[in-house]
């Protein structure tokens, strides 16, 4: 049966306009940075209502939407300023488990996903492995029916707050340095972990440094083959391709942005400054726009089951500067009053810091978007080498 | 050889002020509560001002050391490659020039033995919207914010935009006062008056007050040139130390060129500012419009190396502590202080003619 676009659009507007709950709204509309403490009340009212997982198979709690519905379903959450979910269970380790899974690993790991009461956070990067991930030196030597892990993991977002981490650890060495990884699913409350805060620049806790010294982890915890974890590693990249097509959350910050300049910089004495920046603003919302076409030619792509080629890493490339413009001429317009009320020294409490300090936060945070989920050099060597066919 | 940055004005002032600097930055990045940052913050304050940093403008009449601009900016060289966290050009060169062009012998001979620690307030200091600004009639009413301080400030000197120059006890009855940390670890205090008496000093002292702002802006330029300077070397030393697919970083062109890229930005900045800081210590009157040129470059020219040394580091990019990152912190709040960008490019242009 054809779906209805517009209706199941109509719909999603309603439950998102009546159902997501003010105060949650409030934060991701004020631009703070996300935590477990507002998204795991909203992933329980998604999950009551059945839409827990947008993206997965009815047969595993999923919503078994297409690929059109859950672009609509994060354009639309992301214009009425619902938190996107939760990323690493439901979009990252959960396909993976529900692809190269056991059933029985289905049925303990996918429900604690779907419900909330599970946080998961990922364990990929070490501080000799980030672009180049296969470098990773993380090694589990098998005991029994243990693996004892050894090693550190490092930007572990969300590893603070988490119940288990998706891992990457070295079971051998071989000639090639992509084989002989595997994948465990971890506790992070067993024993022998330790996980410390890494001060980042937008003054947010979020990554963490996580250090394992002999932890036990149980065969069962192994997800597929030992030393196939880079083939499941790069099936999660493959599933999280389209991700960079939601375009929504960076147009909404930059409608966000332009009503910061006009109340900001309101009146005739600011004229000339608010003009330059609109300008800016402007071009970025060009570039947006141009991501945003895109990423409705990578959805129907995918859904008529076309290979969709370089799309992704140009959309990545582009919004993830588009992003940062944007968050830049938000601090030239809040920048003198706000950069210098980055840490407030007396007092503290709910009201100590600056109100819209999270617009100085943020451009510091964007820095990130070229740096992450492959940076921009690694995108451009990738399209480089197509281009010139070597 | 890998690249060392050729101080804008080098010799054995430059060198104790760079070596001050960076022992009070490894001294302030150990620290993560606000008020011991403070209490580092005083410490180091108390430092400068016992080796004469703030009486080197001060004339030898007024219990200075009638040094000149040259000095100064010799000290913000070394200062800058640390990112020192105190205001040397808002309190060692702004002050004492509004103070000078008042006429407040005595005060200036508090800044310089360090009994006066000076809050300075500009004319168009910051405000919150909605809230009042800061109106001078019979009594100060209204607030300022985001203003740079030192350390338990002892005096407040205000300079409005109709020329009028203020000295008040900070500690005056109706003020009241916010301390926060800038993004580059300085102070900064919000200002609140409530029936608060003025004490003026002088009046009708506008271009004066705009020549101490070039000032503390020309010195704000030498700091930034430093600064980058230094992070290019230390962006050049962590790609050569840095492997990633079995090859130092610093092997990639495309990394290569990027540094390339900042070079040539840092060298145009540091010629537009070495000439401004000649033509400041040579001419009668101040050259302000290559002041106003240096500043503009600044917050362009500066934000394209902080954005860079952070991309290059990749995640360590994100974190305070990267000595090279502080510093990319210490440039992008520079863009800030004494005229941003628009304010600089709207002067220049309202007198091209
Ligand atoms: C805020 C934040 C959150 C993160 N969250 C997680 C997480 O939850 N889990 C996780 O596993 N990881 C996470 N990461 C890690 C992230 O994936 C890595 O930072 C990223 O892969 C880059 O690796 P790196 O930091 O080691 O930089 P490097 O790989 O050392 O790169 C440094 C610089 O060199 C460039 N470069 C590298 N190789 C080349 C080349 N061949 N040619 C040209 N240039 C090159 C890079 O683009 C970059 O500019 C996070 C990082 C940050 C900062």
């Amino acid at each position: 049966m054809a779906v209805d676009y517009e209706a199941f659009q109509r719909d999603v507007t309603e439950f998102a306009q009546t159902r997501c709950p003010p105060e949650i709204r409030a934060v991701v509309a004020s631009y703070r940075k996300l935590s477990r403490k507002v998204w795991q009340p909203w992933q329980q009212i998604l999950h009551a209502h059945g839409w827990g997982a947008p993206s997965w198979p009815k047969a595993f709690g999923g919503t078994g939407w297409d690929h059109q519905q859950r672009h609509i379903f994060d354009e639309v959450m992301a214009e009425c300023d619902c938190p996107p979910q939760y990323h690493h269970g439901l979009r990252h380790i959960g396909p993976v488990i529900i692809e190269f899974g056991t059933a029985e690993q289905q049925a303990r790991f996918l429900p604690g996903i779907l419900s909330g009461d599970d946080w998961w956070c990922q364990g990929y990067s070490e501080p000799g492995a980030g672009s180049d991930l296969a470098a990773l030196r993380t090694a589990a030597r098998r005991e029994g029916d243990s693996y004892v892990v050894d090693g550190q993991k490092t930007w572990t977002s969300h590893a603070h707050e988490s119940d288990w981490m998706y891992t990457l650890v070295r079971t051998s060495r071989e000639a090639k340095k992509q084989q002989g990884i595997t994948l465990l699913l971890i506790p992070l409350n067993a024993p022998g972990i330790t996980i410390r805060p890494i001060r980042t620049i937008d003054g947010w806790h979020h990554v963490n440094e996580v250090f394992l010294d002999n932890v036990r982890v149980p065969v069962a915890n192994r997800i597929g083959e030992e030393g196939q974890g880079w083939t499941y590693g790069k099936f999660l990249l493959e599933r999280e391709r389209l991700g960079g097509a939601n375009v929504a959350p960076a147009l909404k910050n930059l409608s966000r942005t332009r009503d910061l300049i006009a109340q900001e910089l309101a009146g005739e004495a600011h004229r000339a400054k608010r003009e330059a920046l609109e300008l800016r603003l402007l071009l970025a919302e060009a570039e947006l726009h141009g991501a945003l076409a895109l990423g409705k030619e990578a959805v129907a792509a995918v859904m008529e089951g076309r290979p969709l080629g370089l799309l992704p890493s140009v959309m990545k490339l582009s919004t993830s500067v588009s992003h940062q413009h944007v968050a830049e001429v938000a601090m030239d317009a809040v920048g003198a009053r706000l950069a210098p009320r980055f840490r407030r020294i007396d007092g503290s409490g709910p009201n100590a810091e600056a109100p819209g300090l999270e617009w100085v936060q943020n451009y510091m945070y964007m820095r990130v978007r070229t740096i992450y989920g492959g940076s921009s050099e690694v995108q451009k060597n990738v399209i480089a080498k197509q281009l010139f066919g070597s | 050889m890998p690249f060392t940055a050729t101080p804008l004005i080098g010799g054995d002032a430059f060198e104790m002020a760079q070596r001050l600097a960076l022992e009070a930055d490894a001294e302030l990045s150990a620290l993560s509560e606000p008020g011991e940052h403070l209490a580092a913050l005083r410490r180091q304050w108390d430092a400068i001002v016992e080796l004469g940093w703030m009486a080197t403008l001060v004339t030898e009449e007024a219990g200075g050391a009638g040094g000149d601009l040259a000095d100064v900016a010799a000290l913000a060289c070394g200062a800058g490659r640390g990112g020192l966290a105190l205001p040397l050009a808002m309190c060692g060169v702004v002050a004492p020039a509004l103070l000078a062009a008042a006429g407040a012998r005595d005060t200036l001979a508090q800044l310089a033995d360090g009994t006066a620690r000076i809050c300075v307030i500009l004319p168009d200091a910051a405000c919150d919207p909605g809230t009042p600004p800061l109106r001078c009639g019979t009594t100060l009413e209204g607030g300022v914010v985001a203003v740079e301080t030192p350390p338990d400030p002892t005096h407040l000197l205000l300079a409005t935009a109709e020329g009028d120059v203020l000295l008040l006890p900070a500690t005056a009855p109706g003020i009241t006062r916010t301390l926060s940390l800038r993004i580059d670890g300085r102070l900064a205090a919000d200002w609140h008056f409530a029936g608060v008496e003025p004490h003026l000093l002088a009046r009708g002292l506008a271009p004066q007050i705009e020549r101490a702002r070039d000032l503390g802006a020309l010195i704000t330029c030498v700091e930034g040139v430093s600064a980058m300077g230094a992070i290019i070397e230390q962006t050049i030393a962590f790609l050569a130390d840095r492997v990633q697919f079995n090859a130092p970083l610093a092997s990639y062109q495309a990394l290569r060129h990027r540094v390339a890229e900042m070079y040539v930005e840092y060298e145009n900045l540091r010629g537009l500012v070495a000439h401004a800081l000649r033509g400041a210590a040579s001419a009668d009157a101040l050259p302000w419009r290559d002041i106003a040129l240096a500043k503009l470059r600044l917050g362009e020219a500066g934000r394209l190396v902080a954005h860079e040394t952070i991309q290059m580091h990749g995640g360590m990019g994100l974190t305070e502590g990267v000595a090279a990152i502080r510093l990319a912190r210490r440039v992008m709040m520079a863009e800030f202080e004494f005229g941003d960008r628009s304010f600089q490019a709207g002067r220049l242009l309202a007198r091209a003619a």
